[in-house]
């Protein structure tokens, strides 16, 4: 965790009120992994007290430039969308903890509900790195707030579900997991709660459904703690979890959501990353 | 002015103070043109708050905002800080309040938490060996539901090497029963001080809430039942409302406002109960940058706590100390105490009646 100067090299909207920023921040592109975040700081503390958090949305360890990707909803976001280049901002990072994937993955399930994208889109070029193959189930409203396919890398099997039809799959998003979730080895989301939720309900009954063996060593070999990265990787479903944030170190215990363990768990330092089954998802948190 | 232990305290000097009296001959250099001289040697910026509990500069972070000291790792050299006020502790864990907890709102925030906390047992086993080890204070902020609560925590805490006071936080707006009952009322609020007192001589601070109509009996009764310290104030109870009107935002309904938008109202009370206490201030509310302490001193606070300033940056608390004593050495100061209680009334007892106080 460090605190940087980072200079705005590019900003673009990429979709209506959707700001894709690229920042030269080198201390932050190396090192930093898939599903961590910064804590950015608006510049006007007078007005706005809070930073704001923004998943890594693709790192460039070689030109030191890391994306993030917002949608202007509020004075904060505006403040973000109105930088030019060459301003420079405040970040808090890396923070958070990643998405761990088991290294004998061959198949990655990516899923994003719209904004979610900017939560898991970084995966996308680690598991390819890494030579697995990767399937993104995209779902938004309309047409018109898919997710540009020339955004991703070409490797990348890109299927789309829009709620009015107006592209791709007619309907939710998670219509679309039950065929692919016995081809993918695991599976990782960030979206909505709701659909982080249905996604959560699937994985819980997949094994059933399939049949399939769990990875790993049956009967035998320790029990990971739950919420240790050794058993997030054994997870079938990891999600990203948002929540409302104050200081993003663990700090201020705003940003909690309900463990099964009956515990609050952070999203900004157990998190934002958890195995789906970490999370009581009918507590109503 | 009373006699007794306040007469060590910052405020009580600073009210003694007369310019020019204080200042010991140390090296001083005359700038050309005129002007204070400045001082070259070290800026004396210790405070003591309580008999046994002083500071080595009178910037703390505030109780909620910066966890049990460790949570900002590298970013922050804690080492430096005045002292630190760890998360609101109970006698039981609390899971807290459910979310959303927190919501920005124009210059500042709405918090409720709910006293999230693991208990005083597992605060006193996590973290105290590792204060211990710490040369900054660390001031456990107490909370409960009854005064036997209060005085539960505070008979644990007791004696624990790395405990160096307690916060009583009896002014918790964000749960049932978080203690608010203790800081409306002045019996109320004497008896939970006293029996807490009675319970450890651990110096003691207790924490003033904003939301009653006159705190100043409050705080005097607070003083008179033995507390060697005034914190003030704790947040100011407060609602946001969904963006679709549905609801009110926040899980709890209620949460408690912070940042520079309660300044003015904590710059009130400070000023209030600094001329009806003679034990120290520490003054909270919307500090965020130097000139915000200073404005404390100047009401009587002899020291300040920073909060929700440190979300938007952590290196803050530091940066004031800094500054803090870049000012006193501009000024020809050698100690920060000559900055304390300026704005005062210069005739005790003429107070802030003098002017129209704004009660609607």
């Amino acid at each position: 965790m460090r605190l940087v100067a980072a200079e705005l090299v590019e900003s673009r909207e990429i979709l209506p009120r959707q700001w894709l920023q690229s920042y030269h921040a080198p201390s932050l592109a190396i090192g930093s992994r898939a599903g961590q975040f910064v804590h950015v700081r608006p510049g006007d503390f007078s007005g706005l007290v809070l930073r704001r958090p923004f998943s890594f949305n693709t790192i460039d360890a070689a030109t030191g430039v890391v994306t993030i990707h917002f949608r202007a909803i509020g004075r904060g976001t505006d403040w973000f969308a109105h930088l030019r280049t060459g301003d420079s901002v405040d970040m808090l990072g890396p923070l958070g903890r990643p998405f761990e994937v088991d290294p004998r993955s061959r198949h990655v399930l990516l899923i994003a509900g719209g904004l979610g994208i900017a939560g898991v889109r970084m995966l996308a070029d680690e598991a390819i790195g890494d030579g697995r193959q990767v399937v993104l189930l995209f779902g938004a409203g309309s047409a018109a707030e898919v997710y540009p396919s020339n955004l991703l890398p070409d490797e990348v099997e890109y299927i789309v579900a829009t709620d009015d039809g107006s592209l791709g799959h007619r309907g939710y998003v998670t219509d679309l997991v039950t065929e692919y979730e016995g081809w993918a080895d695991q599976a990782f989301a960030c979206g909505p709660a709701p659909m982080l939720a249905a996604l959560a309900r699937l994985a819980a009954g997949r094994r059933e459904r399939l049949g399939v063996a769990r990875l790993g060593r049956k009967g035998g070999g320790r029990t990971d703690a739950p919420g240790s990265a050794a058993a997030r990787r054994k997870s079938f479903l990891q999600v990203s979890m948002e929540q409302n944030m104050g200081c993003a170190v663990g700090a201020c215990l705003g940003c909690v959501v309900m463990g099964t363990s009956g515990q609050p768990q952070r999203v900004c330092r157990e998190g934002p990353v958890f195995a789906a089954d970490e999370l009581d998802w009918e507590a109503g948190w | 002015m009373k006699a007794g232990r306040a007469a060590s305290s910052g405020k009580a000097h600073a009210t003694r103070h007369r310019p020019g009296r204080d200042r010991r001959p140390g090296p001083v250099v005359e700038p050309i043109g005129g002007g204070p001289p400045e001082v070259i040697g070290r800026i004396d910026l210790s405070v003591e708050l309580a008999p046994g509990l002083r500071l080595d500069n009178p910037i703390l972070v505030a109780s909620g905002t910066f966890g049990y000291g460790i949570e900002y790792g590298d970013v922050v050299d804690v080492q430096r800080l005045g002292a630190i006020c760890c998360k609101g502790t109970t006698l039981k864990p609390r899971i807290g309040n459910v979310t959303p907890r927190v919501t920005e709102t124009p210059a500042g925030m709405l918090n409720s938490i709910g006293l999230q906390n693991p208990g005083v047992d597992a605060v006193i086993e996590r973290y105290a060996p590792t204060w211990a080890g710490w040369q900054v204070p660390v001031i456990v902020n107490v909370a409960g539901e009854s005064v036997e609560d209060y005085v539960e925590v505070a008979r644990r805490l007791d004696g624990v090497p790395g405990v160096a006071g307690i916060e009583l936080n009896i002014s918790c707006p964000n749960v049932g029963k978080g203690g608010l009952q203790f800081a409306i009322d002045a019996d109320a609020a004497g008896a939970v001080t006293a029996a807490v007192r009675r319970a450890t001589d651990l110096p003691l601070l207790v924490k003033l809430s904003p939301n009653v109509a006159d705190v100043r009996p409050i705080a005097r009764a607070i003083e008179k039942a033995g507390a060697d310290a005034i914190t003030a104030i704790n947040t100011l109870s407060g609602i946001a409302v969904r963006p679709d009107r549905s609801r009110p935002l926040l899980g709890n309904i209620y949460g408690g406002l912070s940042g520079p938008a309660v300044k003015p109202v904590a710059l009130r009370i400070v000023y209030e109960v600094a001329q009806v206490v003679d034990i120290p201030i520490v003054a909270i509310g919307g500090v965020s940058e130097l000139a915000d302490a200073l404005d404390y001193f100047a009401v009587g606070a002899c020291a300040v706590q920073v909060g929700t300033a440190v979300f938007a940056d952590p290196t803050l608390p530091i940066r004031i100390i800094d500054g803090l004593e870049a000012e006193c050495r501009r000024r020809g100061f050698d100690s920060f105490r000559p900055l304390i209680g300026t704005a005062l009334p210069r005739k005790p007892g003429a107070s802030s009646a003098k002017g129209v106080e704004y009660r609607p």
